[in-house]
């Protein structure tokens, strides 16, 4: 990303590039990148590819981007630890109350084994896990065009306090309070955590890393169930005044062809385009096809000032969280205050 | 060397002329460079910086033109001046911590011997790794989960339970704050050491022989004339610890609740996480005019007196 910036900034920027889709509206924004809706319209296969990549792609009715990667986010259990709670280790939990019971009996086993887990420090982690908790349970977190920060709402306030009770009933090791993102993937893949918020990247990573753990992946839900997921993974974008849209077309055919398509599902990505995808994934693992599920009905919240307000370490998303997630009961109320406050502050002096 | 300095007394009034017109020549070549010198190395960077303040200047797109506006708006940035807030707090303990364990090590580690030499040799060593690779181990150290600290305060009763040290404001501030001296002690050791090897053995023989106390002859004889270099080393100790940065985004990520963001973390943020590059060159700016303020406070205050006159 600021790599990328400053290569715009100097004149030298490429003529085509995978991008994190989340920047796309803020780079559409500041005019570094070439309206390319009239080759979008013209794929014959336009209206297959994934609605949240081109939800964040479009900057004012334009399209700026178009999808290339996809990653969703999803929750995942321990099967191993399950079984020895006297859980089914085949059954993820469906609603918060059951990832709440299900954490409990897993922490009882004791032994340094912890029910839950989560980066508690980390904007991009929990906007990923955290934010389809609300979106599931009918919140939000911006409007539509991301000129109004809605946080302030009982979705929030009541997902808050449910991470709350489960780090106050010691469910949590303590780490997560200052973890920045470190342990996103590393605290579930040492085998000692029963369920952990994730991301489809977590099950190439896992089976690759760590065969040896049994786990299962499942969809985040809603307090009394229904389920949502982070819709994210890279936008691809063309730099503003290139010359060489021929072969940005041919490569682009190419990705979205069920060869590329299945090309990029070798390689972690989820495939982008809906009416390939099970074929694309087929022969992977089979709960690939749970995280292709997930990316489907998923969200990307549009924001053109993103970075500050969710991703910085310092900005108001992830201190309001940590606040909350660690404080008391009483200081829910403040802190999410505060944060909407905050975020609408700097929403209203970037526009 | 009396030879030298008798024959350069006795050639005075002949050599005069000449040695003036050296001196010129000096000057002139010194005149030649110094521009060049100047422009490049702190005019243009410095001139860039004041110029990209008047803007408001994204890292994308153009940059508009603003006059003061920058500078108005940091007058009411509380974020700005609650880091600079923090930043002043956290020089006063680093200076303190960091002069004082320097002066007691130079003390310790200022005679002859292979074993001083060994103890010097282990004091300097931290200096010479990286702020970066150091802030990255003692995260690691202080990871309530897999480190080392939690787990030692534990064992030896501390604290009752393995606790978070980097979670609540004191234990996190004083955890960075002891690693830097840790890591810059070393240095100013060096420092204050050139200065302590410099006193004349008869000045304190002398004292002693009068019957000065320990204490007597570190206070009137050491202090005054390890002055030179005590001023170099507050100075650089002053403006390491204003523009301090590494260790508090590595280890702290300016956490807990953003309480440790210093001033140059802040500048960071607003030009490379918000892109707002001309905001973040005015905070620069002020935070030059104050640590040259700062500077020239700290050497007027340990003037040499005698000089003055």
């Amino acid at each position: 990303m600021q790599k990328y910036a400053v290569a715009a900034a100097g004149g030298t920027a490429p003529d085509a590039l995978s991008l994190d889709l989340i920047y796309t509206p803020s780079f559409a924004a500041s005019g570094q990148l070439q309206d390319i809706t009239d080759l979008a319209k013209s794929l014959p296969y336009f209206d297959q590819l994934s609605k949240a990549h081109l939800s964040v792609g479009t900057y004012q009715d334009r399209i700026y981007g178009l999808p290339f990667s996809a990653d969703s986010s999803v929750l995942v259990w321990n099967k191993k630890l399950f079984r020895e709670a006297g859980l089914d280790p085949d059954k993820g939990p469906t609603t918060w109350a059951e990832i709440r019971a299900d954490a409990e009996k897993v922490d009882a086993l004791g032994n340094g084994v912890d029910g839950f887990y989560f980066s508690g420090n980390c904007g991009g982690c929990n906007i990923f896990t955290f934010t389809p908790l609300i979106w599931a349970s009918g919140g939000d977190i911006f409007n539509a065009d991301g000129t109004e920060a809605t946080i302030d709402t009982p979705q929030m306030r009541d997902a808050v306090a449910f991470y709350q009770g489960m780090v106050k009933d010691g469910l949590v090791p303590a780490g997560s309070q200052t973890d920045t993102g470190s342990n996103f993937f590393a605290a579930f893949a040492t085998g000692k955590i029963g369920i952990s918020p994730s991301g489809a990247f977590a099950i190439g990573a896992l089976n690759e890393q760590f065969p040896d753990l049994e786990y299962g992946v499942t969809f985040l839900p809603g307090k009394e169930g229904g389920s949502s997921s982070f819709a994210g993974g890279d936008n691809f974008v063309v730099s503003s005044g290139t010359d060489k849209m021929e072969a940005i077309k041919a490569f682009l055919d190419y990705a979205y062809s069920l060869e590329g398509q299945t090309l990029l599902a070798r390689n972690g990505s989820l495939p982008v385009r809906a009416d390939v995808a099970k074929e694309a994934l087929a022969g992977l693992d089979e709960r690939y096809l749970i995280a292709a599920e997930a990316m489907a009905n998923g969200k990307t919240p549009y924001s053109v000032v993103f970075n500050d307000l969710i991703n910085s370490a310092n900005g108001p998303w992830i201190s309001m969280l940590n606040k909350a997630f660690f404080g008391d009961e009483a200081s829910i109320g403040p802190a999410v205050e505060e944060g909407q406050a905050a975020m609408q502050s700097i929403i209203d002096t970037a526009g | 060397m009396s030879a030298i300095t008798g024959q350069a007394l006795a050639a005075r009034p002949a050599v005069s002329p000449r040695r003036s017109r050296r001196r010129r020549r000096d000057l002139a070549g010194l005149l030649y460079v110094a521009p060049a010198l100047a422009l490049v190395l702190f005019v243009l960077p410095l001139g860039m910086t004041v110029w990209m303040s008047l803007h408001n200047w994204p890292l994308l797109g153009l940059p508009r033109w603003i006059g003061l506006a920058n500078y108005k708006a940091l007058w009411n940035d509380k974020a700005f001046w609650r880091s600079l807030g923090f930043t002043a707090h956290y020089t006063l303990f680093a200076t303190i911590g960091l002069l004082g364990t320097g002066l007691a090590l130079a003390l310790f580690a200022q005679g002859t011997g292979r074993v001083v030499a060994l103890y010097r040799t282990a004091f300097f060593l931290p200096v010479v790794i990286g702020f970066a690779s150091a802030s990255l181990l003692w995260a690691w150290l202080a990871n309530v989960d897999s480190g080392l600290f939690p787990a030692l305060f534990e064992a030896l009763g501390l604290t009752s339970g393995r606790v978070n040290i980097l979670a609540t404001f004191d234990p996190a501030f004083w955890s960075v704050t002891v690693m830097v001296v840790w890591k810059m002690a070393g240095f100013y050791m060096v420092i204050l050491m050139s200065g302590l090897q410099a006193i004349p053995a008869d000045y304190t023989e002398a004292a002693r022989i009068d019957g000065a106390s320990a204490l007597q002859r570190f206070r009137h004889i050491t202090l005054p004339l390890i002055r030179r270099p005590f001023a170099l080393a507050l100075v650089l100790c002053v403006s390491g610890s204003m523009l301090a940065f590494d260790q508090f985004y590595i280890i702290l990520a300016g956490g807990p609740q953003n309480q440790t963001v210093t001033a140059v973390y802040w500048i960071f943020n607003t030009s490379f996480v918000s892109f707002r590059l001309g905001y973040g060159a005015a905070l620069s700016m002020v935070l030059l005019v104050i640590l040259v303020a700062l500077s020239v406070v700290q050497m007027w205050l340990l003037r040499d007196k005698e000089e003055a006159r």
